[in-house]
């Protein structure tokens, strides 16, 4: 009995000396409760549909950052990940009938593929160069989706794709706890020794390689990861909807993806995820004002962009929170000094 | 007589019909530093960046302990035990100073030496240490003077555990006092022994400079480039008064 009280206590000193003293951290646990919690009070149908529909998104921007964000390989084009991985699993689904638990990691392996065979030929681009080239991959597949129309249904796509789960609190429930953890996994990379190289590269490559790092290999590794975390959202995307077009690799897909992380704030991965939070259901919500909708939408994103350029999320946690001069540790802003080393904050 | 560490052969490099370097030949010795000196658009730094690989040579060959290493990549080249500074400074502005220079300690070369190899964090210290910027470490690198990036830059370099290093104007923008101090960690560098975690066997150097009065002091022997063309090899004091030198850098006639 005794080791149990000693861990409940460990987990509540921790609790209180980790999460309770930044209020970017409560915010965060207030959010993945009220997330998980949201089928309990209301089992709305539209409303677990847009939300199940951010959480795909949001993986699908994680990973652009990712990718552009932190290793500063701007893709332009990144619909062609989640397309690819759509129509993999539509495909595979429909025609060899394999389940969804594997159509599903099959598309995030179609997704890694595809990663590679838009990176080798990267390599050797940047800036807006490398853009317009990952700009050309996914028209080029629109291109061939509507050239075999008997295998890819055209325009019209692939339709009768199984459904995720039974219900729809169970598809919440799958696409929620996959965003959480795949956008950890993501956060964790990036915040690991792989994620120092890949911000590195970002910086200037030529100094990595200068380093002795084979920057060939970590911008692979980027393109591959990227893909495959798109992969997911894209998987999940086609047995969601049940049907998969050519609106998966839409330029607009691929611009929307950008719209919603730099709104949030790039090189950050929450970022993105509270920028997709925010913006793709006020961007549904508003569908009771069609005339305005597009307005609405543009002037918010061009106001916090001119006034919060690095981004909303970034920006408010600057107002809440201060960063210590000497040890670089966060605390909130109404102390006066650190949390840890009692610097002061001024 | 010790095998020589670099050898460079008739190396030429050409921008359509510029020869920025010519038909250049030298040998470095281990632990020998040479100096490299030159007008402005001699092709010194041109010929650091042919050894690093960052350019491919049009001619010649450049031979490192015995192994020809034209056309290999960077990365390939850095992990055989060549690093460099950059004469215009290159750090990554947005990541903390500590992290510029695991960047470096994360190469194969530094993963495969030392016995403390996976802390990575603490070899970095320790380059920070011996560069004189610890206290500074946590901070951004845009937050560094033009002396301390310097100084990063040498930390970075040596991070890798290089058994040659070039370093292209370490002197460049430095008061009389960094100058200095630079000069005295480069030798104390070229001594080698342990630093911290990090070990050194003294790499031996090339490093282009303008500052010939501190080049003179550190280098034990001196080449002189002009118009990409290898004008004078030898010790410092002969260098200096090679007319040729004298010419290049004063004109025709001399001071």
């Amino acid at each position: 009995m005794g080791f149990i009280w000693f861990y409940i206590r460990k987990i509540f000193t921790l609790f209180k000396c980790e999460v309770l003293v930044l209020p970017s951290r409560v915010a965060l646990l207030v959010f993945v409760v009220a997330l998980l919690l949201i089928p309990a009070f209301t089992q709305d149908p539209y409303l677990l549909w847009v939300l199940i529909l951010t959480a795909i998104f949001s993986i699908f921007a994680a990973s652009w950052d990712l990718l552009s964000g932190f290793t500063g390989q701007v893709n332009f084009g990144h619909a062609l990940f989640f397309g690819v991985a759509a129509y993999t699993s539509g495909l595979i689904n429909v025609y060899a009938k394999v389940p969804n638990f594997l159509s599903i990691p099959l598309a995030a392996i179609a997704g890694v593929l595809t990663g590679l065979i838009v990176g080798i030929p990267c390599l050797r681009l940047r800036g807006t160069y490398l853009a317009l080239t990952t700009l050309a991959f996914p028209i080029i597949l629109t291109g061939l989706i509507f050239a075999l129309p008997e295998v890819t249904g055209g325009e019209l796509g692939i339709s009768g794709l199984d459904r995720l789960s039974t219900s729809r609190v169970y598809d919440y429930y799958i696409t929620v706890v996959l965003m959480l953890v795949l956008t950890t996994i993501m956060w964790k990379i990036t915040d690991s020794k792989t994620g120092i190289l890949l911000h590195a590269i970002r910086e200037d490559e030529l100094a990595v390689r200068a380093g002795g790092i084979n920057t060939t290999r970590y911008k692979l590794l980027a393109f591959c990861l990227s893909g495959f975390f798109a992969g997911i959202a894209g998987g999940l995307y086609a047995h969601i909807m049940r049907t998969v077009g050519p609106s998966t690799l839409e330029v607009a897909l691929s611009f929307q993806v950008i719209i919603w992380s730099v709104f949030g704030g790039i090189v950050s991965i929450y970022g993105p995820v509270a920028g997709v939070f925010i913006l793709f259901p006020l961007a549904e919500f508003l569908r009771i004002l069609p005339k305005v909708r597009m307005l609405v939408f543009a002037v918010l994103v061009l106001l916090t962009l001119i006034y919060m350029p690095e981004g909303l999320i970034p920006w408010i946690r600057n107002k809440i929170e201060k960063e210590c001069p000497r040890c670089k540790v966060r605390s909130i802003a109404t102390r006066k000094t650190c949390r840890i080393c009692a610097a002061s904050l001024d | 007589m010790a095998e020589s560490l670099l050898e460079i052969v008739g190396l030429g490099k050409r921008f359509g019909g510029l020869h920025v370097t010519n038909n250049v030949s030298f040998e470095l010795n281990q632990h020998e530093i040479i100096g490299l000196i030159g007008p402005n658009g001699a092709g010194k730094t041109t010929l650091l960046r042919l050894i690093m690989g960052i350019l491919k040579p049009s001619s010649g060959s450049i031979r490192f302990k015995g192994k020809n290493i034209n056309g290999l990549k960077t990365w390939d080249i850095v992990n055989l035990g060549i690093a460099c500074t950059f004469q215009n400074m290159r750090p990554f502005r947005r990541l903390p100073i500590i992290a510029n220079v695991m960047v470096s300690c994360m190469c194969p070369r530094a993963m495969k030496r030392g016995e403390w190899v996976k802390r990575i964090e603490a070899k970095a210290m320790d380059a920070l240490e011996f560069a004189g910027i610890s206290d500074m470490a946590l901070e951004k690198a845009s937050t560094l003077s033009q002396g301390d990036l310097k100084r990063l830059e040498i930390a970075r370099a040596i991070g890798t555990e290089p058994e040659l290093l070039l370093l292209d104007e370490p002197f460049g923008g430095l008061s009389p006092l960094e100058t200095d101090l630079m000069a005295k960690s480069i030798k104390r560098l070229h001594k080698g022994g342990r630093f911290g975690r990090l070990h050194s066997e003294g790499p031996s150097m090339i490093i282009v400079e303008h500052k010939l009065q501190q080049l003179m002091k550190i280098a034990d022997r001196i080449v002189a480039l002009s118009f990409g063309t290898l004008i004078a090899d030898g010790k410092p004091d002969e260098v200096v008064r090679n007319p040729q030198v004298i010419e290049a850098y004063f004109g025709e006639g001399g001071i």
